[in-house]
C-alpha cells in the first residue's frame, strides 16, 4: 500500500497535476482580487468557472448563436487555412532542406536566407500580403505556409548533417547510388529531426492564422477576437478563444508527436524501454 | 604509375579559396539577382502586383532617407519594447531555471508546464495587456508601452526557462562527483560549475528569443492604445493605403532584427571566446 | 581437415604496391601518413595490420577500401582496381563502431547491403537469418539496436559484413571499444567464422596480443613516417583456443612482434 502511494508521488503525472493547481490557485487568487477592485472585472481576469460556464451558456452572444457556436464555427475557418499553410510550409520546407543536402551551390544560396527569414517580422508582414492577395483566406494560408517552412528546413537540414561519416562510408563501400543514400540512409535519419520542426511550427501556423483574422471582418477566430474585445459581443467570447487557442496549440504539438510515433519505430521502442525502466 | 587527371570542377570542389569565396558570392549574387527583378518589375509580374502594394527598392530607399527622423523615433521604441521585454524576461525565464534546477523533481514537471506555453498564441493576450495596465500610468504611452513589455517578457521566459534549466543541470559526467568529492558546498557548485556550464545555453535561448522579441513587440503594437512604433507604423499607412511607407517600416523591423542579431553574435562570440579552444 | 587451409596457397589477393599517402593538415603542411608499403596478402589469410595511432595501419586500410587514394603507388585486388572491386560489392567492412541504423531492426540491419545489391525478399530474409544464426542473435532479430548491448551490436555488424558473401573482409578495430570478457568471445566467434568461410580478412589493431591470438600474418607498422617495419608469421595452429593464450610460445609471438616495432620498444 505504502509503495503504491510512493508510486504515484513520484509520479510526473502527480507533478504535472500539482502544477496545474497552483497555477489555478495563483490565477484565482488574481481573479478574487480584480473582482473586488476593478469595475470591470471580466475584461481584466474573469473566474475559471466563469470562464468554463461561458462555454455551456446557450444563451445566445452574436447572430443567434452561443459563445461555444461562434469559436467552433469560426474556428473551422481559421484552423483549416492554418492547416493547409502548415502543409504547404511543411513540404517546400522539406523539399528546400534535401536540395540544399544535395547541391551545394543551393546550400550556399539558401545557408544565409534562412537565416534572415526569421529576423523579418513575417506576422508584421500579414497586412502587405493581405493586401496584396485582395483574400483573406490565401493570406493566412501564406502566412502559415512561410512560418512553417522555416522551422521545418532548418531542423531537417541539422538532421541531413546529423548522419555520421561512417554511414556514408558504409554505403560508399556496398557503391550504393545516390537515390538509395537518401531513400535508406539520409530520410530515415532526418526524421526526428523534421517533427521537431513540426512541433515547433504547428503552433506557429495557428498562431499566425489567428492574428491574420484580426485584420479584417470576415470571419475566423481573430476577427472575433477583436470584435469582442471592442465589446460588440460577450468579453466571454474573448476569453473562451484564448483559452480555446491555448488548447488548440497545446494539441497541435501534441498531435505532430503522436504521428511521429506512428511513423517512427524508434519512438515506440524508446517507450517500451522507458516503460521497462521504471518497472 | 598513371595519374588520373582531375576535372576542373573536382579541382574548384577541392580548392578552399574557391569555396570561401562560394560561400560569400553566391548568396550576394542572389540577393541583387531578386533586388534587380524587384526594380524591373519582374517580381509584380510574377505576385501578378503593381508598384504600388510592392513599391520598387529605389522608392522604399527615398522615403527611409526622407523620413528619417520619424522612423527613428518609432524604431527607438520598438527597440526599446523588444530589448527591455527580453530582458526582463529572459532574467525571469533563468531565475525559474535555478528553482528548478535547485528543486528538480517538482522543477521538471513546472518547466514542462512552461514548455506547454510555448503552443500558446500569447499574441492573443496583447489584446488584454491593455485592460491590465490601465491604472499603470495616466499617460497612454507609458500605460502602453508596460502593456507591450509585457507581452515580449512573456513570450521570452520560455524559451530561456528550458535551455536554461538544461545547462544547470546538464552536466558533463564526473563534473558533479569531482565537486562532491571536494565537499563542496550546494552554493559553491552551483557557482563554480551549473552557472558557468549555463552559459552557452542561454546564448541558444538568446539566438531564439532575440528574433521573437522584435516580431512580439511589432504585433503588440498592433494592440496597444497609444499610437507609436514602427509595428503600428505598418498598420497605420496600410490602413491609410500607404503602402510605399509601409514596406519602408517593413524594412525598417527588418534592419532592426540583423542589428539586435548582431549585437547578440558580437557579445556571444566576446563571452564564449575561451571556450572556443581548437 | 585433410584439406589445406586457403591461405596457404599463397595465392596473391591484395598487393600493396610502393604505397605513400601524403597528407595536408590544418596549417597546410604537408604530412607522411604512409611511405611506400610494399607487401602482399594471400588468399584466405587473416591478416592483422598492427601499429600505434598514428602509424597510418587505418589509412592502409581505406587504400584497400578504395575509401582513399594513395598518393603515390597503387593498391590491387585480385589484379583489379580497389574501385572495381567496390563497384562489384565484394568488399565487407566492419567499423570501429557498429554503424547500425537505428530506425532498422536487426534483422533488416543485416538485409540493408542485400537490399542495396538487389536480392529478393525471400534471399534477403534467409540469408539474415542465416547470419543471425551464426552471430547467435536469432532470438533478438526484431529487436532495435539501441536495446542491445555494444558487444551484441557490434555482432550484427560482423553479420551484416558477411551477410553479402564479401571475397574480402576488412575490420577497422572493431573491438576495441568493447570489455575485455566480450572482445575474447567475439575472437573466438570471428575466428570460426573465418575458418568456415574461407575468406581475406584484413583486421586493423593496436593490441599486440589481439592480434596474434587471431592473425595467420601480422604486419607491423610504425609511426612518423607510417612505415611497414616487420612481417611476423603466427605459427599457431587453428582452431585457436583461449589455453594458447597462456602457453609459452604465444608470450615469445607477442615479444617477437614488440621487438620487431623500429626503435625496439616504445
Amino acid at each position: 500500500m505504502m509503495k503504491k502511494l510512493n508510486k504515484i508521488r513520484q509520479s510526473k503525472i502527480l507533478v504535472t497535476l500539482v502544477w496545474i493547481a497552483g497555477i489555478i490557485v495563483i490565477w484565482e487568487i488574481f481573479a478574487f482580487i480584480v473582482e473586488a477592485t476593478k469595475r470591470t472585472p471580466e475584461n481584466i481576469l474573469p473566474h475559471i468557472w466563469q470562464i468554463i460556464f461561458s462555454f455551456f451558456d446557450p444563451k445566445p452572444v452574436a447572430n443567434g448563436m452561443s459563445c461555444t457556436a461562434v469559436v467552433f464555427v469560426n474556428a473551422g475557418q481559421t484552423l483549416s487555412r492554418a492547416g493547409q499553410g502548415f502543409l504547404i510550409g511543411t513540404l517546400i520546407g522539406f523539399v528546400l532542406a534535401i536540395l540544399m543536402k544535395l547541391s551545394r551551390i543551393v546550400e550556399k544560396i539558401a545557408a544565409p536566407y534562412l537565416m534572415l527569414i526569421q529576423l523579418i517580422p513575417i506576422l508584421g508582414m500579414a497586412p502587405i500580403i493581405l493586401a496584396m492577395t485582395h483574400d483573406i483566406g490565401s493570406s493566412r494560408i501564406i502566412i502559415a505556409a512561410i512560418l512553417t517552412f522555416y522551422p521545418v528546413a532548418t531542423n531537417t537540414l541539422a538532421g541531413l548533417n546529423s548522419v555520421e561519416k561512417a554511414k556514408y562510408e558504409l554505403m560508399y563501400s556496398y557503391s550504393a547510388s545516390k537515390s538509395t543514400i537518401y531513400l535508406k540512409m539520409l530520410i530515415p535519419s532526418c526524421i526526428p529531426y523534421f517533427f521537431t520542426g513540426l512541433k515547433i511550427a504547428a503552433p506557429m501556423a495557428i498562431t499566425a492564422s489567428i492574428l491574420v483574422d484580426t485584420l479584417q471582418g470576415d470571419g475566423g477566430l481573430g476577427c472575433m477576437l477583436s470584435q469582442s474585445l471592442k465589446h460588440a459581443m460577450s468579453i466571454y467570447v474573448f476569453w473562451d478563444i484564448v483559452v480555446f487557442s491555448a488548447v488548440i496549440g497545446v494539441l497541435s504539438c501534441s498531435l505532430m508527436g503522436w504521428i511521429e510515433n506512428i511513423v517512427s519505430p524508434i519512438k515506440r521502442i524508446e517507450r517500451k524501454t522507458k516503460k521497462k525502466g521504471a518497472a | 604509375m598513371i595519374k588520373r587527371r582531375k576535372s576542373l570542377w573536382q579541382r574548384l570542389k577541392e580548392n578552399s579559396v574557391a569555396q570561401t569565396l562560394s560561400t560569400i558570392l553566391l548568396p550576394i549574387s542572389f540577393g541583387v539577382l531578386i533586388l534587380v527583378f524587384w526594380q524591373t518589375q519582374v517580381l509584380h509580374k510574377i505576385f501578378n502586383t503593381d508598384t504600388n502594394t510592392l513599391p520598387l527598392p529605389s522608392r522604399i530607399c527615398r522615403i527611409i532617407i526622407d523620413n528619417h527622423s520619424a522612423i527613428l523615433v518609432n524604431a527607438l521604441y520598438t527597440i526599446i519594447v523588444a530589448v527591455v521585454g527580453l530582458v526582463i524576461g529572459s532574467i525571469i525565464g533563468y531565475l525559474i531555471a535555478v528553482f528548478a534546477a535547485l528543486f528538480q523533481k517538482w522543477g521538471a514537471g513546472g518547466l514542462t508546464i512552461v514548455g506547454a506555453f510555448n503552443a500558446i498564441p500569447i499574441v492573443a493576450l496583447a489584446p488584454v495587456m491593455t485592460n491590465w495596465t490601465k491604472d499603470v500610468s495616466n499617460d497612454p504611452n507609458i500605460r502602453s508601452m508596460v502593456a507591450k513589455i509585457l507581452v515580449v517578457m512573456i513570450v521570452c521566459i520560455a524559451s530561456m526557462s528550458i535551455n536554461a534549466f538544461r545547462g544547470l543541470t546538464e552536466l558533463k559526467p564526473f563534473t558533479l562527483d569531482l565537486m562532491s568529492s571536494y565537499a563542496a558546498s550546494k552554493k559553491t557548485v552551483f557557482l563554480k560549475l551549473r552557472l558557468p556550464n549555463s552559459i552557452p545555453y542561454v546564448f541558444t535561448a538568446f539566438r531564439v528569443s532575440v528574433p521573437i522579441s522584435i516580431i512580439s513587440a511589432v504585433v503588440s503594437e498592433y494592440f496597444a492604445e497609444y499610437i507609436v512604433g514602427v509595428g503600428r507604423e505598418i498598420r497605420e499607412n496600410i490602413v491609410l493605403g500607404q503602402y510605399p511607407t509601409a514596406w519602408a517600416y517593413i524594412v525598417v523591423a527588418c534592419l532592426i532584427g540583423l542589428l539586435m542579431y548582431g549585437v547578440l553574435v558580437a557579445i556571444e562570440s566576446i563571452v564564449l571566446k575561451s571556450r572556443r579552444v581548437k | 581437415m585433410n584439406e589445406k587451409p586457403a591461405y596457404m596457397n599463397n595465392d596473391i589477393e591484395i598487393a600493396i604496391n610502393n604505397v605513400s599517402v601524403v597528407f595536408k593538415d590544418n596549417s597546410g603542411n604537408n604530412v607522411q601518413a604512409l611511405d611506400n608499403i610494399d607487401f602482399d596478402i594471400h588468399k584466405g589469410e587473416f591478416i592483422s595490420l598492427l601499429g600505434p595511432s598514428g602509424c597510418g595501419k587505418t589509412t592502409l586500410l581505406r587504400t584497400i577500401a578504395d575509401l582513399l587514394e594513395p598518393t603515390s603507388g597503387n593498391v590491387r585486388v585480385s589484379g583489379r582496381t580497389p574501385k572495381e572491386i567496390r563497384l562489384m560489392q565484394k568488399f565487407g567492412i566492419v567499423f570501429q563502431s557498429p554503424v547500425l541504423f537505428e530506425w532498422r531492426t536487426i534483422k533488416k540491419n543485416i538485409e540493408l547491403p542485400l537490399e542495396i545489391m538487389g536480392y529478393s525478399k525471400k534471399d534477403r530474409s534467409d540469408r539474415a537469418d542465416e547470419m543471425l544464426e551464426m552471430v547467435g542473435l536469432t532470438k533478438f532479430a526484431n529487436h532495435y539496436p539501441q536495446q542491445l548491448s555494444g558487444g551484441m551490436q557490434q555482432r550484427v555488424g560482423i553479420a551484416r559484413a558477411f551477410g553479402i558473401r564479401p571475397e574480402i573482409l576488412l575490420m577497422d578495430e572493431p573491438f576495441s571499444a568493447l570489455d575485455e570478457f566480450t572482445k575474447e568471445k567475439l575472437h573466438l566467434d570471428l575466428l570460426k567464422i573465418w575458418e568456415k568461410t574461407n575468406k581475406t580478412i584484413v583486421f586493423v589493431t593496436h593490441n599486440i596480443q589481439e592480434a596474434v591470438f587471431l592473425s595467420t600474418r601480422i604486419c607491423v607498422l610504425s609511426p612518423h613516417p607510417g612505415r611497414l617495419s616487420a612481417v611476423v608469421d603466427v605459427d599457431l595452429p587453428y582452431p585457436r583456443t583461449i589455453e594458447m593464450r597462456d602457453t609459452p610460445h604465444f608470450g615469445e609471438l607477442v615479444s617477437k612482434v614488440r621487438n620487431s616495432f623500429e626503435g625496439g620498444s616504445l
